[in-house]
Order: C-alpha cells, then structure tokens, then sequence
C-alpha cells in the first residue's frame, strides 16, 4: 500500500501533467483478506490488492474527470489528458465550487497494523471455533471474515494535500438447524482484528438458533419492539441520507417544513435522543477528510477536515449536512457527511429493557430495507434471525418473521427507552455506533415465512 | 471544441490494457500477448501443485454523463448542471485449486512477476483453508475453447463523439422542464465495456467484449403547500448493445410524457387498500420475475451457501422437477444466449459455453442456476454456464443469467387483460422493493399506477405497492399478453455475495395479470 511518501510523490507527478487551473486527484491502495463458510465448510477466500486513482480537472467551470488504476506515468499523463479534453467539451457548471486552499487535517489515525497483516491464518481459528461449536449442537454454521486495510490521499493544485491509513474487520455468522426451521446471527465488526471473538461470535449465534425454534404465528400490527442494536442500526443509519439540507430546504425531506423551509431548530424526538457524527470515535476508523463535495459529500470539492457534527441534539434538529456549493448558497458553514454516525444510549442492558415491556416482540436484525417513500423517509424490509414474544417483562415464545413499513423518523419518535451502544454491522450498509431500542407502535404489515 | 478523431486518437494512448485489448479486425482467436501472460500463471499454477487454476485479465471502460436541470437556490432561475466522467479499470484474478479448496488472489499490476505472485498467494490461501474442508472440490467438465467473442454491435459507445451524447441528454432534460409544473428535471447517459481474457489449466484461452448501454430521464415535482414530492422516470431498456441502440430509445419523444405524468402524480389520489387485480408492464414485472424466481432458482441458495447473506430459498433441492410455484401460463427460461439481454456473453467465468435451460415449465420448478463446483451436489453432469465476477478483484460464483417468462398467446392484446378487470391496477416502471431471504414474501412500489375500473383503464392513483407470497402470486396470474408485447428490462448492480458483488441481468416478459393481490397504501 502506498506510504505517505509515496502518495505525495504520486500526486506531484499527476499534478505535474496538469495544464488547468484546478486539479483534484484522490487515490486509495488496499488490501483485503477473506473467507467464506457455508455447510460447516470454507467455501471461496481471497486476497485482493486494490489501487484506484479519481482525476477532476476544472477550467472556468468546465470540468471532466476520470478514474483509472494503471499509475505507470504513460497511464496517469493520458488521464490527466482525457480529463482535460473533457472539460473543454463540457458545458461549464454553475454549481462548480473554487478549489479548496491548503486544509489542517488532523494527524491522529485508528490504525491497527495487527488488522493490516492478518491472513487466513490468523482467521482460520475463529471460523473453526463457529465451525464446530455449530456441528457440536448438531447445526449449520456459515458466515464470512474480513479484514480491510486501506491508505488514501488527496491533493490538488492550491497544494492541498492529505494522507491516511485506515483498518477494519468483520466477522458474521448465521447457524440454521439442518431442517431450516430454525435461524441465529452474530457479528462483531472491529478495527483491531484481535479483538474479535470466533467463540463468542458463535456462541450469540447458536443459542439464538436454539432459542427460535417452532415460532408462533402473530398477527401483523402495531407492537411495542425492543430492537436489539444491529436493529437499531438498521433503520437508523438510513437517516444519514436524509440529514441533507438541500433536500430538506427543496420540499422533498422528512426535514422539509410543510410551505417551506426546514425543521432544523425543533424538537421532534424525545429528550433523549441525541445523533452525531464522530470519525475519531475509537470504535471506528476514519479518514482525516469528510466531504464538503455535492454527491454525498464526495467527489470534486470534497476534502474537508473530518469533524464530529451533532445531527440532532436531546430530540432537537441541530444541523443538515450542507456540501460546499449548497453552503455558500445558503451561507452556512459547509459540513461533512453524515456517516460514522452514533445514537446516544444510556447505561441500561438489553435484559433491562426487555423487563421494562409488558408486551411486544424483541427484534434481532432487519433485512431488505428499501425506501419506500424518501418524502416521509418510510422504509420496509422483514425481521430476520431471531423476533420473540416478551410478555410481562420476559421473553417467551418465538414469533414468526414479519415485514414491516414504518418511517425510522416516526421510529425515533416512539422511541421510550435506550440502552448501552455499541458498534454493529447488520447485513446491508456500513453499520454505526447503536443502542437496544425500545419503541412503542412499530408498524408490521403482513407474516413471512422465511426463516 | 475538440475534433472526434483527436478524442479517440489520444483516449486510445498506448497504456498496457489498450494494447492487450486493442480491436482486430477479423481475428477469432485470442491477443497472443494476453495468452502469454495466461499461460505464465497456468505453469506457476502446475508448479505449485494446484490441481485447478484459472486467470482472468480484464479492462472495464465506464463513461457516464448526466445532466441536471434544477432551480438556483433563492432565485429560482434553471441551472444546468452537467457531470461527465470517463474511467476505467485494469487488473487480473486468479483462482486455484490446491489440497481441494479454493484460492483466490487479485492485483492491479498486470505482468508476469506479479500474475507468478498472486499464484502463489492464491494457493497459499487455499493450502490454509484446506484445514477447514471436509471434502475436497468437485468440478463439472467442460469442453475446451479457444475463441474470441463480442456483443453484437454497429457503434462503439466509447467512440462516439462526447458532443452528440451531450446534445441528446440536454435536449431530453429541458423538453421535461418545459413543463412549468416540473421541479427538476435530469438525463444520463451510461456506457460499460469489459474487455475480459480467461484462461484455464482445462486448456481454454478466451477473449470477449461486453458491451452495455443505459439511459435515463427523470421528473421530479414538488407541491411545498400541501408537502408532496412525487417523481416520475423513462427507464428505457437497458441493453448489451452498441450506440445504435440510443436513438431507439426515443429520450426526448418519452421526455415529453413524463412532464405530464409526473404533475399527474403529483395531485393522484391514494389507493384504497384491499385485494385488487393487477395488471404489470415489462418495465415493472421484471424486477417480480428477478426477486421471486430468479433468485429464488440460484442452486447456491438453495444449498446454503449464501446463507449468512442474500438468504437461502424455498426451492429446496427436494423440490426440483415437480414443484408447483405458479399457473399452466408460466413458462420461465435461464438464458445467456438471448439478444441484447444484460447477462448474454458468450463464455461464463468458469469458461462454460452461453446456455439457455428452462427454470419453470407450466408452473413446475424444473432446473436450478449452476456452475462448476454445483453442478455435482445435485448430481448434474454439467454447469449451466452461470459463473461470474464483478471485478477482476472479485472472486466469480454463481450469478443470475437472464431469466425470462414465455409470452402468451399470440392474439391476447393489453386490451384482454384490461378488460377482465373490475377492480384493478396497472403498474409500470419499477419502485420500491423488498423480499425475504428466503423469497416468499414480497413487496413491491411502482413508478406509475392507473386505476382500472369495470374493464377501463382510468387516472392516475398514488401510494401504491402490493404485498404478496411468491407461489400465491404466480399462481394467480391467470393471462399474459403475445409476442409483440415482450420487451426485457433489468439492472446493472443486483446484489449478492460477501464481499458483496454486482451483476447485470434482464428480465423479459409480456404484460401479464395476477388477480387478487393484496394493495396497501404506503406514505
């Protein structure tokens, strides 16, 4: 992967073939390794080593870019060309931003090289660990490790330039019983791959598995549902999307005051509910930069430093997300994206919020969240994994799975109880820091067979 | 302005990956040079004592320009904003077998040096995982090929001039925008070439160009009074074709009908809930035919192993050859072979020959989607030819082929099927859409729904999806229209695998009606 040395000197040189005004390049190297269980057996693993490099050059407003991953200097000067010749075909933007001055980023990295040189080797011991604690409940175990190191940088032709490394790892597993009706899920995703625990991993898994055996068939409704936190997580980091201010200010948001304008400033969740972005938490791994670019804080004119932002602040819209050209329009400060996100808990275990429900249904993951209506951010999707009955403060019987249509927005809003975050990945998105969840009137709309 | 002979001329600069791929005209063999490199990690491969080896080269080309027509913030003036990118990719994947399990490396620095590496990588990942396996890999046979193929085209994408695709595109998003009730308005235009060699230790050598072409026009309408926001799109089909295929598809005629249908929507009213008879266009049964039935007949579903994923399948093994899933009309095939279907080419990633096989005959589950390592668990002596990987980083597997459903009879019209409905929708384009990971129950938006009442088709409804039970809902479909009506629509990016990969496929069909599918009213 490239040293910080190394991007800077492969920057110049792109930056060298450049005869606009303004030339943006980002380039990231990676490496990942992989293995994949089904059936109590490996199935497909791997080792890929990744380079990618994006050109944007800017003249008067005409801009074109590129990507290409060849960086022999024929490759990278061709580039630099192909993206120049575009932006003279190009008709100019006039939501073009200027380029960024030299930014401070910060130096601080979550990087764990015990992440960066781990191989099947060091992998293989975990995935045994769920391979035979499944075969020793007589069950069936697959599920899929990883682990990504990454490093990045961005430079332009004001002599902006920065660099960062990044690590991550995630290990899943879903055990079934051999006949199919019955299903459990685990996962742990970390940036330090050492701390992650096959045992334990497996463990979740298969007693959710033993747990959920013959479930009853509920009818669909309104419930009361304690979400565990990949759940939560779910729903949640959907809202991400939904935090942009020009959405919000153009009448198509959940954020959109009804005759114009936004809502930012009024408390539509409870008091407890507190949303923020934070690339330096310790539980993730981050670049130093965060947007500031039109298409979801990306592209040309992106790389501002990263930052910590409170989205909503105790049940109060605090701030939207504002890429550069949306800001000076507005004539706010630009911010990053949305991601890395956090929804505040409160110290409560699971078991606590559980006893504190008369009656409703404990969720272990959703699965196939789509959007159903951007408008009013109502999505649907099923529960997966594992919904049982909770009555009288105890969990009790397995419940079929259901679909559901509910608006995470409205979510929050029924939300009545938290408990401690922590970090999850479920099966779809980049996961986030999330806590158990309990929410009143979660809308199920019809049973699924599945399992 | 630039001349369109100085754009080619300088885009086909002499980077590694032009020449490897460069066009010749007439030749059915393979780049001798892309040969010497395949026949480099094959002998690595032997030298290691892999018992299976394979090696993959690609080049991916991508253009993509859009333009987007939107109010200035404040002054309510039209911008036009355009995006233009044009990129690419280059690298190579090897797979091997060794001590019976799979291994895979990929890398970006294609020569021989680093192809003998990724070699031995690959086998060092396969030698550890092989401590985890308890029986070894079985592949299917397969002839050996040594050929050169292309999609069937009469202009390449890359080579026409960015000024005429910028032209067309401009024109298409202000004829949406002349519609004074429109919010914005945008067009794109999407073009993807794979230039892929494929070399295997079974002795095939395999050169082939896919090439797709994707278009898109979008409205957008805003009400703030009453806090609507309804949009409206012209997808057309998405298709394995050249440039020949863009002015047949008619981007500013469509442009001036979706400005009108999007203020439609806007002030339609919402569906009354409950069971109603629907009537589905190709442009939204495609993606029904893909959630329900094409990926519910993946064999690596069906077996498990994507069960920590995309989900497993009702189709149980058990099933296969005489399982009811839908009515005596529904006749469904798995093709590689068809024209201008997103998934035709002419060899899979497991080097097997385009095939085309029924999935569902009268209703009756028949035959799953293989490849190589499948085909054996259910006792088949050859792959169906549906291997495939994303990337050349990607590790290939089992993905859909086009799946498509036989017309019906050749006099039954769209008239026939509105006419027998008292009580109905008709829906066309695709919208929201979710299924369980065992693909029983569904649910699926629209992009536009027209209320049909006592036989006619009437205005425009809003909040529309149907939710419904796979078998259920097939077996209601009670007739489809002929012939002429068959169209294939489909995606570029349909999700599977971990680390997740995409894959292009095409769903053709008639109009077909399902009877009594429960309606709900969404936000």
């Amino acid at each position: 992967m490239l040293t910080q040395e190394e991007a800077r000197k492969l920057t110049e040189k792109v930056l060298s073939f450049s005869t606009f005004p303004e030339c943006d390049v980002s380039v990231s190297s990676s490496e990942s390794a992989f293995i994949r269980f089904a059936l109590n057996d490996v199935t497909t693993s791997g080792f890929a080593v990744e380079q990618s490099m994006s050109i944007s050059s800017v003249r008067d407003g005409h801009a074109g870019s590129t990507n290409v991953d060849e960086f022999d200097d024929n490759s990278l000067r061709e580039a630099v060309q192909r993206t120049e010749r575009l932006a003279m075909i190009a008709p100019p933007s006039p939501e073009h931003m200027p380029p960024l001055e030299k930014q401070n980023y910060a130096t601080a990295e979550n990087y764990a090289a015990d992440t960066a040189a781990a191989r099947n080797r060091a992998m293989i011991p975990h995935i045994r660990a769920i391979i035979d604690g499944a075969r020793q409940n007589n069950l069936v175990a697959a599920g899929f490790f990883e682990r990504t190191a990454q490093t990045a940088a961005i430079a332009n032709k004001q002599g902006n330039f920065g660099y960062g490394r990044t690590t991550d790892a995630n290990l899943s597993a879903t055990i079934r019983n051999s006949a199919g009706s019955s299903s459990g899920w685990a996962s742990h995703p970390a940036v330090e791959i050492s701390t992650i625990d096959g045992a334990a991993v497996a463990h979740t898994a298969i007693e959710k598995c033993l747990r959920w055996k013959e479930p009853r068939r509920l009818d669909p409704g309104k419930y009361t549902v304690v979400l565990e936190p990949t759940a939560t997580g779910d729903l949640i980091q959907l809202m991400g999307f939904g935090m942009q201010a020009r959405a919000a200010e153009e009448g198509r948001s959940f954020l959109s005051k009804p005759g114009g304008g936004t809502l930012v400033g009024e408390k539509l969740f409870p008091e407890f509910i507190t949303l923020r972005s934070d690339p330096f938490n310790k539980l993730y791994s981050a670049l130093p930069w965060g947007g500031g670019g039109g298409f979801f804080g990306g592209g040309a004119g992106s790389g501002l430093p990263a930052e910590p932002i409170t989205w909503i602040e105790n049940g109060v819209v605090k701030n939207l997300f504002y890429d550069r050209y949306w800001a000076a329009k507005a004539g706010k400060q630009p911010t990053a994206f949305p991601n890395h996100l956090i929804l505040e808990g409160s110290n409560k275990s699971l078991a606590d919020l559980i006893a504190s429900v008369d009656r409703g249904l404990l969720v272990t993951r959703f699965w196939y969240i789509r959007i159903v209506n951007p408008k009013t951010a109502q999505v649907t999707g099923l529960t997966r994994d594992g919904v049982f009955l909770i009555e009288q403060g105890k969990v009790t019987s397995p419940v079929m799975n259901f679909r559901f249509n509910q608006s995470p927005v409205e979510m929050l809003k029924n939300t009545v109880a938290m408990g401690q975050p922590i970090r999850v990945r479920g099966g779809e998105g980049q996961g986030m820091i999330a806590p158990p969840i309990v929410v009143h009137d979660f809308s199920f709309t019809s049973i699924s067979d599945a399992v | 302005m630039l001349s369109r002979r100085a754009f080619v001329q300088s885009s086909a600069a002499a980077a590694l990956a032009t020449r490897l791929f460069a066009s010749r005209e007439g030749s059915t063999k393979p780049n001798p040079e892309l040969e010497n490199l395949g026949a480099a990690a094959l002998r690595e491969a032997k030298k290691l004592n892999a018992s299976y080896a394979d090696i993959r080269i690609i080049r991916y080309r991508r253009q993509f320009l859009t333009v987007r027509l939107n109010p200035e913030r404040g002054t309510g003036k039209t911008l036009e904003v355009p995006v233009i990118n044009d990129g690419g990719s280059f690298g190579f994947g090897v797979r091997v077998i060794a001590g019976g399990a799979w291994g895979f490396a990929a890398s970006p620095r294609v020569n021989q040096e680093e192809i003998a590496r990724m070699i031995g990588e690959a086998v060092d990942v396969a030698r550890a995982n092989a401590a985890l396996k308890s029986k070894p890999l079985e592949l299917a046979p397969v002839p050996v090929y040594r050929e050169r193929w292309q999609t069937p085209h009469e202009r390449d994408p890359f080579a026409v001039p960015i000024e005429e695709k910028l032209e067309l595109i401009r024109s298409a998003a202000a004829e949406v925008k002349k519609q004074k009730g429109v919010f914005s308005s945008a067009c794109n235009l999407a073009f993807r070439s794979e230039d892929k060699y494929f070399a295997s230790s079974v002795g095939s050598s395999i050169q082939q160009l896919n090439l797709q072409t994707y278009a898109v026009v979008n409205a957008t309408a805003v009400d703030f009074k009453r806090g609507l926001s309804k949009s409206r799109r012209y997808q057309p089909q998405q298709v394995t074709a050249g440039y020949e295929y863009v002015p047949v598809m008619n981007l500013v005629e469509n442009a001036q009908r979706i400005r009108e249908e999007v203020i439609e929507h806007l002030n339609a009213p919402p569906v009354t809930p409950g069971k109603k008879d629907l009537v589905l266009m190709p442009s939204h049964l495609w993606l029904t035919i893909h959630e329900s039935i094409g990926h519910s007949t993946e064999l690596d579903r069906a077996l498990g192993f994507e069960a920590n994923f995309a989900g497993t399948s009702f189709l149980t093994t058990e099933k296969m050859g005489h399982y009811r899933v839908g009515s005596d009309l529904m006749n469904i095939w798995g093709d590689r072979t068809n024209d201008r279907g997103l998934a035709t080419t002419g060899y899979d990633d497991d080097g097997v020959k385009a095939t085309k096989f029924p999935i569902i005959e009268k209703g009756i589950f028949k035959h799953y989607q293989t490849i190589r390592d499948q085909a054996p668990l259910i006792g088949e002596k050859e792959s169906r030819g549906c291997c495939y990987a994303d990337n050349w980083s990607s590790v290939p597997f089992q993905r859909m082929p086009n799946v498509w459903l036989e017309p019906g009879k050749q006099e039954t019209n769209l008239d026939d099927l509105i006419s027998g409905v008292d009580d109905g929708i008709l829906i066309d384009g695709d919208g929201s859409f979710s299924i369980d990971q065992q693909r029983y129950n569904f649910q699926f938006g629209g992009d536009a729904f027209w209320e049909i009442k006592h036989g006619k088709k009437q205005g425009m409804l809003s909040r529309v999806a149907y939710q419904s039970r796979t078998t259920d809902f097939w077996q209601s479909c009670d007739l489809i229209a002929g012939p002429s009506y068959w169209q294939q629509w489909g995606a570029p990016n349909d999700g599977k695998g971990e680390p997740e990969q995409i894959n292009s496929v095409s769903h053709g069909c008639s109009p077909a009606r399902f009877r009594q599918v429960n309606v709900i009213q969404t936000d």
